[in-house]
């Protein structure tokens, strides 16, 4: 079956963490996207206010085309930052998809980072600046993998997504209706989410 | 052929009592369902929280579904699993819950339950770890054989699953 039109998916908004952005792959049979799929955020420090918040407002504005939902693409985060010595070292990765269904959506993502195997490799980690990384960022939007890899969570990122769709009801595919959620703007995040 | 794309995450677990948590999760369907691309099972992270007390996995799903027939609508089952600093693991808890059937993007929370076993088998998982497990993984997701299960409740598994149907129309269903 050969689908003449192509699903697209534009997407721009902002991002609130210090990180670097890249946006996975969407692997199907004719990828093609236009806009940045990386990008690497300015550092920021968390603010003098009660809010303590760290705004990197980061503009994304992606055009992705495929044939199949599968591979739908993600987006993946990684936050870096200064430890005491100077060094910058992982704070968190994270990765969500971008959603579905038309319209505007607010996501806070959990960060988490590798933990050392063992107290002597955590001491000397901390003590060399060089904490356990992993080398390919995008392992986090995979499933595979990931079933030996032990990890904590700490900290949580905002992004807000406008997403347009095209052709997909034509191809017969029922996206559900659009949720907004109300959402209202980019804001900094509140404390925890749950 | 009717399709149904599951797109989503395993976002986290609350409720344990246990911290370094990680899930083994499966995807079971009736016979008219194939599997057309996407793993049908894994494991996530082992993930220990340092704030807040929700673990949280992120583990990626993407399954794309081929069916005749709305019998064996898949199901999700999930076995919750916490380990400790020196690597052995522990059973916190089984649960299961249906891939929803109207398309757009849905909040889950999936509760669990583990067996309890006899007084002195709660004694030595107190102490000891282990502890009863199913035998057969089938029972988390099936109500045969239930009522000889005694358990108790361990934490819920928060899922965020976006549901895309395909030809459903044409078969005349209204979802």
């Amino acid at each position: 079956m050969v689908m003449k039109t192509a699903l697209s998916c534009h997407l721009w908004g902002g991002v609130g963490g210090h990180g670097s952005l890249e946006l996975g792959r969407w692997p199907s049979l004719s990828l093609s996207s236009q806009g940045l799929e990386e990008g690497i955020s300015q550092i920021t420090s968390k603010s003098q206010d009660a809010r303590r918040a760290l705004v990197w407002n980061f503009p994304i504005d992606v055009t992705f085309k495929s044939t199949n939902p599968y591979g739908w693409p993600q987006i993946v985060l990684s936050v870096y930052g200064p430890d005491v010595f100077g060094n910058d070292v992982v704070r968190g990765y994270g990765a969500v998809h971008v959603p579905l269904s038309p319209g505007r959506h607010k996501k806070t993502i959990p960060m988490f980072v590798p933990e050392s195997t063992s107290k002597l490799q955590k001491f000397t980690s901390w003590f060399m600046g060089r904490r356990p990384e992993y080398t390919d960022p995008k392992v986090v939007a995979q499933g595979e993998g990931r079933e030996v890899t032990r990890v904590r969570s700490q900290g949580f990122v905002t992004l807000l997504f406008n997403v347009v769709t095209k052709d997909m009801r034509k191809l017969g595919y029922d996206t559900g209706p659009p949720d907004t959620q109300g959402v209202s703007g980019p804001s900094p995040p509140q404390g925890l989410p749950r | 052929m009717a399709e149904v794309h599951v797109i989503g995450q395993i976002m986290g677990a609350t409720g344990f009592s246990e911290s370094s948590l990680f899930c083994k999760w499966g995807v079971h369907t009736g016979a008219a369902w194939k599997l057309l691309s996407g793993v049908r099972e894994g494991q996530t992270q082992v993930d220990t929280p340092q704030i807040g007390d929700m673990a949280y996995w992120s583990h990626p799903i993407d399954l794309h579904f081929a069916t005749k027939g709305l019998q064996g609508w898949p199901r999700l089952h999930l076995q919750v699993w916490s380990q400790d600093s020196f690597g052995r693991c522990q059973l916190a808890g089984y649960g299961f819950c249906h891939v929803p059937s109207s398309p757009g993007t849905h909040q889950l929370d999936c509760p669990t339950w583990r067996p309890l076993g006899s007084w002195r088998e709660q004694l030595a998982r107190a102490f000891v770890g282990g502890g009863p497990q199913l035998l057969h993984g089938d029972a988390i997701y099936s109500g045969a054989d239930r009522y000889r299960l005694h358990t108790t409740s361990g934490g819920t598994v928060h899922l965020e699953l976006s549901l895309l149907l395909r030809h459903f129309d044409r078969y005349g269903v209204e979802c």
